[in-house]
């Protein structure tokens, strides 16, 4: 049996997707969290990243908050959010911690069904706890606009 | 003898390398990698929040333009007057007018690039998204082509909650 060829689609398969991996993805998107598209280019960064999901709201991986109570509440401020961002700017562990506290900017990877006023309450309490960069993250639309 | 046999044809064909567990390895290898691969590409959209203690009112003098997106429709204003408002169609947010009139005032202001997106509270974040990119750029196409060109509209969006 002759595998030349076959070896060939493997191996540059193989580097293919070694290389493409390479770029490590800072920030994951979760399965259950469905990123609204958008046309920006800019890179995600190494920041602070706040997931809100249909129900739940996790800063650097923690539940901290319900959705349901965010609507309900009335405070224009989330207090245990703002706990959390205390907490991680004390709690430097490593040189990756360290990068999260010190970039002062924050990621926010919402569900395109969240309503606005939830993500404005985090964007507030995010810029009230000194991060005042605050980014929302989406999945890249293709761009009809052709490369020249 | 039947020994004897398999080992001449060894030595004949003892030029070709044996790939049997190179092979193995790119069979594991591959669909471990083709599973890991991340195929949709994560970007940010950057935002210029108002600072802090909720100075969001557009106390600005001059012109702004503002997009303030209500369950009803979309209204665009000047900072003090409605300037338009474009009604739903079939429940849904008519972007594709929102677009034209972007165009038109970025035509009418070239100089200014701050926009406000300004939004009622229960509306979902997926609109948030969606008619800050059609303030930020638009997609026009070129005549005789299938090709799209990208302008730059209103490139500085804050965003903010709807008066």
């Amino acid at each position: 049996m002759n595998l030349t060829s076959l070896m060939d689609v493997f191996t540059i398969l193989v580097f293919f997707l070694l290389v493409n991996s390479g770029s490590v993805e800072l920030v994951e998107a979760p399965k259950d969290v469905k990123l609204p598209e958008s046309r920006v280019e800019t890179k995600p960064r190494e920041t602070v990243v706040i997931f809100v999901s249909r129900e739940d709201v996790l800063v650097q991986g923690k539940i901290v908050a319900r959705v349901a109570d965010i609507l309900e509440d009335q405070a224009a401020t989330i207090d245990p959010i703002t706990a959390r961002l205390a907490e991680l700017r004390e709690n430097i562990v490593g040189p990756s911690t360290m990068a999260v506290a010190a970039s002062q900017e924050v990621t926010i990877l919402a569900d395109k069904a969240v309503p606005f006023v939830v993500i404005r309450k985090i964007m507030s309490t995010c810029t009230g706890e000194g991060y005042e960069n605050v980014s929302l993250a989406v999945i890249q639309k293709p761009s009809q606009v052709a490369a020249s | 003898m039947a020994r004897r046999h398999h080992y001449k044809r060894r030595t004949k064909d003892a030029h070709e390398l044996d790939v049997t567990t190179f092979l193995n390895l790119m069979v594991v290898l591959v669909p471990f990698l083709l599973i890991t691969a991340v195929f949709s590409r994560l970007t940010i959209v950057e935002l210029n929040l108002p600072s802090s203690t909720g100075g969001a009112s557009s106390a600005e003098e001059g012109f702004r333009v503002e997009v303030i997106v209500r369950e009803a429709g979309i209204e665009i204003t000047n900072g003090k007057s409605v300037i338009a408002s474009i009604p739903n169609q079939d429940d849904e947010f008519d972007l594709e007018t929102l677009s034209d009139f972007m165009v038109e005032l970025k035509r009418e202001y070239p100089e200014h690039d701050a926009a406000s997106v300004l939004m009622e509270a229960h509306i979902p974040y997926d609109y948030l998204i969606q008619v800050m990119d059609i303030v930020r750029s638009v997609e026009v196409p070129m005549d005789g082509e299938e090709q799209y060109e990208l302008y730059a509209l209103f490139s500085e969006i804050s965003v903010g909650d709807a008066p």
